[in-house]
């Protein structure tokens, strides 16, 4: 083996200063950064860097957004993930089904747990095909795993309903979704376990990794407090054999900035999908995102499917515009899903949509100018590839 | 007059204008997740251990995780390591799917290479020493006896960032070795991380992926991997302790030596062989009257703390590894008979001194 890479970097923080509209708004977000300061040196004075009040306030006030009993900070959404699984008690010889288009952390999450992933096809929504779930499920199956992808909840009456059936736990992977809604109910409280991250770029983020999972099971809850800290019940006993993936206390005064302004984050993403459908819709090479009066859509990523994918997005770029894939290869086809012997054509929805697909900046800062520049790019863009 | 057993916000204040430049700075950047922040660290580590590689992961239990991992160990396989440690220096090993297999300590509470051959069958695959309180093991046993085994060794140096073994530093004895970044430790952030070291290329390769979701480049998995990273945040304020981490641990061993001569013969009191320099991330001293005397010295308003009370092996999340009372019985009887005594660099000589009169006082 030669020299390694010194770090992989993810794309979204090489280039991105050098585009004008990009998806990493960071440093417009945190201009009020002396307020946390402020707040972190209160924390600092107290010592209290390892759970602690601010931990605790923030779990009650997620729990509040998420509609659940229970709010746990971990370590990251992967965690989040994770230890939802764990505290089920998935292991060795358990299936987990979940889907294919997704980042790599959902199915890393089964993985870790001991488990195997089952993936079942998407629909045109980019969402888990509730239809498609129950062919499945084998004795083996230990829990279901939708992906709120984007930030739009899957079909969960369905999901539930089959869940039921096969007395089936639902961990929804709600990472992209907070604040998202379902027939009025929140993405998190859906299922028997939520799992949220607050990645720097997500739409409730702290400086760092940081994750949280909700549920309103009392049981579920204490488990995933003991696994998120080395399975101790104080200082000196130890319950189980446990993980240490803990939201740090730093991190949660960052998060509770935020929650402040988390509505308005939210409303922001929604008014600028909104704005995009509207002015997309008359371009007949772009297929805006599917809407479903029943959900409320939060639009962590707005991703729109066209024609000529990849030389739109370098014609984006190339004029500032940090247009990216979410993601282009889907996890069975993913050179680390060997193992589980998928091939080509397994799960032709997803296989089709991961060519087609691209993701819009969407956050909360930009300007109507700024989408008015991306719109006009595209049209630019097909008038000149039709030519 | 209080003295606490741990008093992080001392330090905070000493270093409350450089941690806050370094707050505004990755603030402004917007770069949260790995990037120059943490490569920076990385390098300036690498450098103080004396190794070719250094990772910042997410806590020191990842830190010792991730290479048994990267190193393939799994179910199956069995690890060496010390039952009075810290409940993660076993957990990590049960984490991985091995078996973690016990060897008592010796009286300088850190595994016993005399008793190390012993405990070694065709499934072991790793010898995991702890440098228990930040003094280094004796790693020219363990490592002679991992070699003729043909095992990996990997050093839990979660308390002993700085300490050196024959002049050389911890991190860099072994295979690759696990430090805490954890705030009450000797370079301590403000809040959870860890860091790997290592000299071997293909092991860092490997640690590297498995941290970062296994991710070759942002859309090529090649294995199953992990989140565990430290972040850039935790990164610029580690990159501000190192500066100052030697000139911490010369306090440290100066307050050892100040409890030494206050308490010599009084109660049982740690001291360094000609070959090691620990870095007293706890000082214990023995008594029979433990207990007491620990509640004596609360009275006094100083704060002490039992590293361990309760050995990994009679915990009850040991239960399946099928150990009783009396297998382990150097570390029985210290956990009966250990008390850590304050020790950080922002302690007073005047709070040293009230200390040890303290605890004379006690016997007196």
């Amino acid at each position: 083996m030669t020299e390694p890479d010194r770090t992989f970097l993810p794309r979204q923080y090489e280039a991105t200063s050098a585009l004008d509209i990009n998806h990493n708004y960071l440093p417009q977000q945190f201009a009020d950064r002396d307020l946390i300061l402020a707040k972190i040196a209160e924390v600092v004075a107290r010592g209290d860097f390892t759970l602690g009040r601010e931990v605790d306030r923030f779990e009650d006030e997620f729990a509040a957004i998420a509609g659940t009993r229970h709010a746990v900070g971990v370590g990251s959404g992967t965690d989040a993930l994770f230890l939802s699984l764990k505290a089920l008690g998935v292991d060795k010889g358990d299936e987990v089904i979940t889907t294919p288009y997704t980042f790599f952390a959902t199915v890393g999450a089964i993985v870790t747990a001991g488990a195997r992933p089952v993936f079942v096809d998407i629909r045109e929504d980019y969402n888990i095909d509730p239809a498609r779930i129950e062919a499945a499920i084998t004795p083996r199956t230990k829990a279901i795993l939708p992906v709120h992808w984007s930030g739009k909840p899957c079909d969960m009456d369905t999901i539930l309903d089959v869940a039921a059936r096969h007395r089936l736990p639902v961990v929804e992977d709600a990472c992209h979704a907070i604040q998202a809604t379902y027939k009025g109910r929140s993405a998190g409280s859906l299922g028997t376990i939520g799992c949220f991250s607050m990645h720097p770029l997500k739409n409730l983020n702290v400086w760092g990794d940081g994750g949280v999972a909700t549920t309103s099971n009392d049981g579920i809850a204490a488990r995933l407090r003991l696994l998120r800290n080395h399975g101790l019940l104080n200082r000196d006993e130890c319950a189980v054999f446990a993980y240490n993936s803990r939201l740090d206390t730093v991190q949660a005064v960052v998060a509770r900035h935020l929650l402040g302004k988390l509505d308005a984050i939210t409303s922001a993403r929604i008014a600028h999908a909104a704005y995009y459908d509207e002015r997309l819709r008359s371009i007949p090479q772009v297929i805006v995102p599917e809407r479903d009066p029943e959900v409320r859509q939060v639009f962590h990523i707005y991703v729109v499917r066209c024609q000529a994918r990849d030389e739109l997005q370098k014609h984006l770029i190339a004029h500032g515009v940090d247009a990216k894939v979410h993601y282009p290869i889907p996890m069975h086809l993913q050179p680390a899903a060997q193992e589980f012997g998928y091939c080509h054509g397994d799960f032709p929805v997803c296989e089709r949509v991961v060519g087609e697909v691209l993701s819009l900046p969407v956050h909360e800062f930009l300007t109507s100018d700024q989408q008015d520049r991306v719109v006009d790019l595209i049209e630019r863009f097909y008038a000149g590839t039709t030519r | 007059m209080k003295v606490p057993f741990v008093s992080l916000d001392r330090q905070f204040r000493d270093l409350q204008d450089e941690l806050t430049a370094a707050f505004q700075r990755v603030g402004a950047s917007g770069f949260y997740i790995l990037g120059e922040e943490v490569e920076r660290f990385e390098s300036e580590a690498a450098a103080y251990c004396g190794t070719r590689f250094a990772l910042g992961v997410a806590n020191g239990s990842d830190a010792l995780f991730l290479p048994l991992k990267a190193l393939g160990i799994g179910p199956g396989d069995e690890v060496i390591t010390c039952p009075n440690s810290f409940i993660a220096s076993a957990w990590v090993i049960v984490a991985a799917g091995a078996r973690p297999v016990f060897v008592d300590a010796a009286h300088d509470y850190n595994l016993d290479p005399a008793r190390l051959e012993a405990a070694i069958t065709p499934r072991t695959r790793a010898v995991m020493p702890v440098h228990l309180t930040g003094r280094p093991a004796a790693m020219d046993e363990i490592s002679a006896i991992a070699a003729r085994h043909g095992l990996a060794v990997i050093e839990d140096a979660a308390q002993a960032i700085g300490a050196r073994y024959r002049g050389r530093r911890t991190g860099s004895l072994g295979t690759a070795a696990g430090f805490s970044l954890h705030p009450v430790k000797n370079l301590g952030v403000l809040g959870d991380g860890g860091l790997i070291t290592t000299d071997d290329p293909e092991l860092f390769g490997r640690i590297s992926l498995l941290r970062n979701h296994g991710l070759r480049d942002r859309d090529h998995c090649s294995v199953w991997g992990y989140n565990s990273r430290l972040d850039a945040l935790q990164s610029a304020f580690a990159s501000v302790k190192l500066k100052h981490l030697d000139a911490w641990s010369d306090r440290c061993r100066q307050i050892a030596s100040l409890y030494r001569g206050g308490l010599e013969g009084v109660v049982e009191v740690p001291r360094d062989q000609p070959h090691e320099e620990a870095v007293y991330h706890n000082f214990i001293v023995r008594s029979e009257q433990r207990d007491r005397l620990a509640s004596h010295l609360q009275e006094k308003g100083i704060g002490t703390r039992v590293h361990y009370p309760v050995p990994i092996h009679l915990q009850e999340c040991a239960r399946e590894l099928g150990h009783r009372e009396g297998d382990f019985p150097e570390v029985e009887a210290q956990a009966r008979t250990i008390l850590s005594l304050p020790i950080y660099p922002e302690l007073q000589d005047e709070e040293v001194a009230y200390v040890i009169e303290s605890v004379r006082s006690f016997f007196a």
